[in-house]
């Protein structure tokens, strides 16, 4: 994995390879001015907070040492009251801003992501487990917000905020101002000591988090064989126990993290003490040397408000220092992703006009490879019409999927060619039929957006769910549940068959329609097939069983060593 | 209709009591967060009203009146509060993440409770990885209930009312009017936000699950979409969900912004009114200049208190909502009735009784199960086939108590399953499921969930049953190898045997064994089929197969019924066995 750790200029920055840190600056980029905006509203608030305590000072110099009158002083009470509104308007403008750019860049990345797992194709897409992938587009992409709303704005505010103020407080009283500088060069060592403390609590954070979800999700997973075996109350004190022992080790790691931002905590008090002090001494007269003896109650004062501002913009960066360590997290994760390259010929246009109008699809010498397994299948040559039925079959691991793949053109030949006919489209079923979220018509328009009900109706009678359509109250508005809740796998079976029907796509591949499937569906299913080929429409079917191969005019024969045997039918027979 | 703070209440007082638990840690980690705040109250206070004094007596000393002013008091007194001030909040940062992770190992456990008595039906559809996730993080929003939102609310409270009587001491006036308007931002910041964002933040949580269940759509589903082209309308229906979290989530960020701008401005507000009273009651000799000037920063200083609320209670709306979908989980949990007084129950092989059972599962729209009735005499052995969705597992279900019929009869031994107590059921009633579950944890401890007590020799002889004990015993680490995440060390055939070999361990009077020979070749199941056969002499034995004769059946067999779509075939043959 890309480490988090990696220095900034890696040599990945050359290859063009993208590392997390990269992409999270690119992202930034692309939402540059909203950024800066909301530093700049951060800043203003900044200057106006200042102007605000200038005013407090004098209110309280003129009022205490000068004697001035109530009335007199209601312009500086005016003034305090409108720095008071434009700083937090100042402050509303920055959060808002910032937060529109995170949810800019938010939506952004889901996008390109989306478009990216699009290319990768469905079969690039089976390593991987979908509700992995599915928190990745969904906690990931959200992990990034902090980074962008608060982390990024804040980080240029801790530099920005505190220059003004010392500049302040160096006008006012530079003895003053050199103690603030004195911690100054110690800021960056802050940030190191925030920033390691926080990495590391974070990275160790993660880690053990895992750890622990682990554990609990793979008792939760065996559930059932615990109940089974009695075992349950045990295994609710084992999963206390676990809890309990992550808490003492992550207690040893969290004692030396917060020590970082302690020290932060430690300076900024230590410098209002040290201010206070100074400057009352310095009030007294039992200061002699330096700027002292020119305080006044208005200088002094100023100095003791500024001193806690000057701190404060570190101090928040250290607490959204969290939010950095998050999103690296997060985008390693969104990187390695958009690191998998596609296939080079997918849906490139690699595909070249089938010859002849009555040819669907042609295959000449085409092979596949997959990375770490060589050659998979082929070479193949394999030309379907219109009408034609061809079974291949094969042991299993010998590629009859993947020439289904290759056909549908999920994945794109290594060498040999696929000629397609142009506009061709084409209907798919395997084992684990899609079920959508929504209603049963829903989930038919998959196949065919433009159909209407009676369609949908004839398509599911012939599929053998018109007795199920029947005794559906709603019809086809029925529900069905979250995955497909409702449906028994036959069921769904026929459902995915019932979208074939629909879709008048000229060519039908089907990846082991009947395995898995109760006796009484497999007839329909063959029955329907039997009708799909009578309409005229060419069927692949990668099947073992008999009856399916019966049915085909021809049958393709993989074996091992990626040779091909094509027979027709009669030669079979 | 009840009142939507009632039923806010109700969601979430189950886990308010939890909390309340551990009520004295959280009272110290809230007095130690007050501390931290009194601290920098003081601070800042004290070197106003220090700074003021000093200036004041330096302008007299100039004047040449004689005056003098105690430095050593305020001074050893903002060093005091400098160091506490850091000292406290580092003890509170690390003492209130103690708690929240004590906390956090109550709730996993409690949950782990509730699961644990959920019916199989439930459990079944819920052992998706996504949900699993999705139930971790509803539990980690749950145990920041305490640290992001009552301990700050309670503590910013305590510190308004503690400021207001501290400043009642020297201006009762003051005092009022600063409480008053602090108590009324406070009401605002927390009761007031709450309202604000709950709707919103409430939906939240449903839409960032429907976009997860539209994502997994796609991802399982990309061939279909993409090869009937309907991929861009399945992208259009994410995106409509994606459009409206992301528009509730700016409506969210527009008013969690605006409380933080409000608390900014009520704080300002509260030290200018503080500052303008102060400064009244000086002009009228009632209040020193050191004084005039404490109060505004004393208020001024409250700020920190009064800045996590907004985000937290903007927010509420999602910790309910997770909150919601935990409780309706417990709710699920069948209440489960014991018998009132124990039955007596018959020793040895049981006879076993299903009579016109009949089985729905609560979103199926065909029974499981039908009018299904079966009677097996102790120590017989039967084998019920059917394909996959049958309704085999459904009766496994039901001899396990993990599934209830919702008609019909089921008697173990003659005694009706209800009657059954819950100990003497698991330790006599013995099923190996389809799906073998291993723990992530050594091969001793995944054997002896068979058996507590069962010592080395006794589980080297039960791998010595499956043919495991070769393969162990050339592990390095023998027996305390740790087999991985749902034994994903092994193979599947592996597991399967060690799944076995548990089962072996225990002394069940009735065995349900679905697809024992499931992933093994022929030769092995062979000589398993030979030894189980032995083992399970004097035992009532169901199994479960797809169908008999494919490749090796399991021993034995007396009878043998079909099931199809929930119903017996009525051909079901004799197999003389």
């Amino acid at each position: 994995m890309r480490g988090i750790t990696e220095p900034m200029d890696a040599p990945d920055a050359a290859t063009g390879e993208l590392t997390a840190r990269r992409y999270l600056r690119d992202l930034a980029a692309g939402e540059r001015r909203r950024l800066r905006l909301a530093v700049l509203a951060g800043t203003s608030a900044g200057l106006v907070t200042i102007a605000q305590l200038v005013l407090l000072a004098r209110f309280i110099g003129r009022l205490l040492v000068d004697g001035a009158s109530l009335a007199e002083l209601a312009p500086l009470l005016a003034g305090m009251l409108t720095m008071l509104a434009l700083r937090a308007l100042a402050l509303y403008l920055q959060e808002t801003l910032a937060q529109a750019a995170s949810l800019r860049i938010r939506r952004r990345v889901r996008r390109t992501l989306l478009d990216h797992l699009a290319r990768l194709g469905p079969v690039k897409l089976t390593s991987r487990h979908s509700a992995s992938l599915a928190s990745q587009l969904v906690e990931q992409v959200e992990a990034l917000d902090g980074y962008f709303a608060r982390f990024q704005p804040q980080l240029r505010l801790a530099v920005l905020v505190p220059l003004p103020v010392v500049l302040a407080v160096l006008w006012l009283d530079w003895l003053a101002a050199i103690f603030l500088l004195i911690s100054a060069p110690l800021i960056p060592l802050f940030m190191a000591l925030v920033g390691m403390g926080a990495q590391r609590l974070n990275q160790e954070q993660f880690a053990a988090v895992a750890r622990l979800s682990g554990h609990f999700i793979d008792r939760v997973r065996g559930i059932t064989t615990l109940q089974l075996f009695g075992h349950t109350a045990q295994a609710t004190r084992e999963v206390h126990a676990a809890a309990d022992d992550y808490r003492q080790r992550s207690m040893r790691t969290l004692r030396l993290a917060f020590l970082s931002s302690a020290v932060l905590e430690f300076f900024a008090s230590v410098a209002i003490a040290v201010v206070a002090i100074y400057v009352g001494f310095g009030l007294l007269g039992y200061i002699e040397y330096g700027p002292a003896d020119e305080l006044t109650l208005f200088s002094g004062l100023l100095v003791l408000l500024l001193a806690p501002e000057f701190f404060q913009p570190l101090r928040s960066l250290s607490q959204h220092y969290h939010d950095r360590a998050a999103a690296l997290g997060a985008a390693e994760g969104l990187v390695a992703l958009l690191n998998e390259a596609p296939d080079a010929g997918r849906l490139s246009g690699g595909a070249v006009p089938a010859p002849s109008r009555d040819v669907l699809v042609e295959l000449e010498a085409a092979s596949v490879e997959h990375v770490g397994r060589g050659r998979v299948l082929g070479p193949v040559d394999l030309t379907l019409a219109a009408g034609d039925v061809v079974a291949v079959t094969g042991p299993s691991g010998v590629g009859k999927s993947t020439l289904l793949q290759l056909l549908a053109g999920f994945i794109a030949p290594a060498s040999g060619s696929i000629r397609v006919a142009e506009g061709l489209s084409l209907a798919w079923m395997d084992q684990r039929p899609l079920l959508i979220q929504g209603s049963l018509a829903d989930n038919l328009r998959l196949a065919a957006p433009d159909t209407n009900e009676a369609e949908m109706c004839r398509a599911l009678a012939r599929a053998g769910l018109g007795e199920l359509l029947a005794a559906l109250p709603h019809g086809l508005e029925t529900r069905l549940g979250e995955r497909g809740v409702g449906l028994s796998g036959g069921q769904a079976q026929r459902l995915a068959l019932a979208r074939v029907f629909l879709s008048r796509a000229p060519l039908v591949l089907l990846d082991e329609p009947t395995a898995s499937l109760d006796a009484e569906t497999e007839g329909y299913l063959i029955e329907a097939l039997q009708a799909l080929a009578d309409e005229g429409r060419a069927l692949v079917i990668a099947t073992h069983h008999p009856a399916l191969m019966a049915l085909a005019k021809r049958r393709l024969s993989l074996e091992a060593q990626a040779t091909v045997q094509e027979a027709s039918h009669d030669a079979l027979a | 209709m009840p009142s939507p703070d009632a039923s806010l209440w109700r969601t979430l007082r189950p886990w308010l009591a939890l909390l309340g638990q551990r009520r004295g840690r959280l009272f110290l980690g809230a007095l130690l967060m007050a501390l931290t705040l009194v601290s920098a109250i003081g601070l800042l206070a004290l070197s106003g009203w220090f700074i003021t004094a000093t200036a004041l007596t330096g302008l007299l000393l100039a004047a040449g009146i004689a005056a003098t002013l105690e430095v050593y008091v305020p001074g050893g007194g903002i060093r005091f509060f400098a160091v506490t001030r850091t000292v406290s909040r580092y003890v509170e940062r690390l003492y209130n993440h103690d708690t929240v992770l004590r906390l956090l190992a109550d709730l996993r456990s409690r949950l782990f409770a509730v699961l644990s008595g959920l019916d199989a039906h439930a459990l079944s559809r819920r052992r998706a990885s996504d949900w699993l996730n999705r139930l971790t993080a509803d539990i980690d929003t749950l145990d920041s209930l305490y640290l992001r939102l009552l301990a700050p609310a309670l503590v910013a409270l305590l510190a308004i009312l503690g400021l207001a009587a501290f400043l009642a001491l020297w201006s009762p006036r003051v005092g009022v009017a600063i409480g008053a308007l602090l108590l009324l931002g406070w009401l605002w910041l927390t009761v007031g936000q709450a309202r604000l964002g709950m709707a919103t933040s409430h939906r939240q949580v449903g839409d960032l699950e429907r976009l997860r269940g539209r994502l997994i759509e796609q991802v399982q589903g990309l061939a279909e979409l993409e090869a009937y082209g309907s991929l861009a309308d399945h992208r259009a229906r994410l995106a409509a969900i994606e459009t409206r979290l992301y528009r509730d989530q700016r409506r969210l960020g527009r008013r969690v912004a605006l409380g933080n701008a409000l608390a900014s401005l009520i704080v300002g507000l509260a030290g200018l009114l503080a500052l303008w009273l102060a400064a009244e009651a000086w002009s009228a000799g009632l209040l020193s200049g050191p004084l005039t000037v404490m109060m505004p920063l004393a208020v001024l200083a409250i700020s920190e208190a009064l800045a996590p609320l907004p985000a937290a209670f903007t927010w509420l709306g999602a910790t309910r909502g997770a909150a919601e979908r935990l409780n309706a989980l417990e709710a699920q949990q069948p209440c489960r009735a014991t018998a009132d007084s124990p039955a007596r129950l018959p020793v040895g092989a049981l006879s076993v009784t299903l009579t016109d059972v009949t089985l729905t599962h609560a979103d199926a729209l065909v029974p499981a199960l039908a009018e299904v009735g079966l009677g097996l005499t102790p120590g017989e052995r039967l084998a019920l086939c059917g394909a996959s969705g049958a309704g085999k597992s459904s009766v496994a279900g039901l001899l396990t108590r993990q599934l209830r019929p919702e008609a019909g009869e089921v008697r173990l031994g003659g005694v009706a399953l209800e009657a059954w107590p819950e100990s003497a059921l698991t330790s006599r009633v013995a099923l190996l499921t389809q799906q073998t579950d291993l723990f992530d944890d050594t091969l001793a401890a995944n054997l002896r969930l068979g058996d507590l007590e069962a010592g080395e020799s006794r589980l080297w002889q039960v791998l010595a049953m499956v043919e495991l004990a070769d393969w162990a015993g050339a592990l390095p680490r023998g027996l305390d190898t740790r087999v991985g995440e749902g034994g994903r060390r092994l193979s599947g055939g592996q597991a399967r045997r060690l799944a076995l070999a548990r089962l072996l361990l225990r002394e069940p009077d009735l065995v349900v064994l679905d697809e024992p020979f499931a992933g093994l070749d022929v030769e092995t199941a062979a000589r398993l089929a030979a030894r189980l056969d032995a083992w399970l002499a004097g035992r009532t034995v169901i199994y479960l197969v797809h169908q008999l004769g494919d490749a090796i059946d399991p021993p034995g067999i007396d009878r043998c019924l079909t099931l199809r779509g929930g119903r017996l075939c009525t051909h079901g043959q004799d197999v003389s066995g």
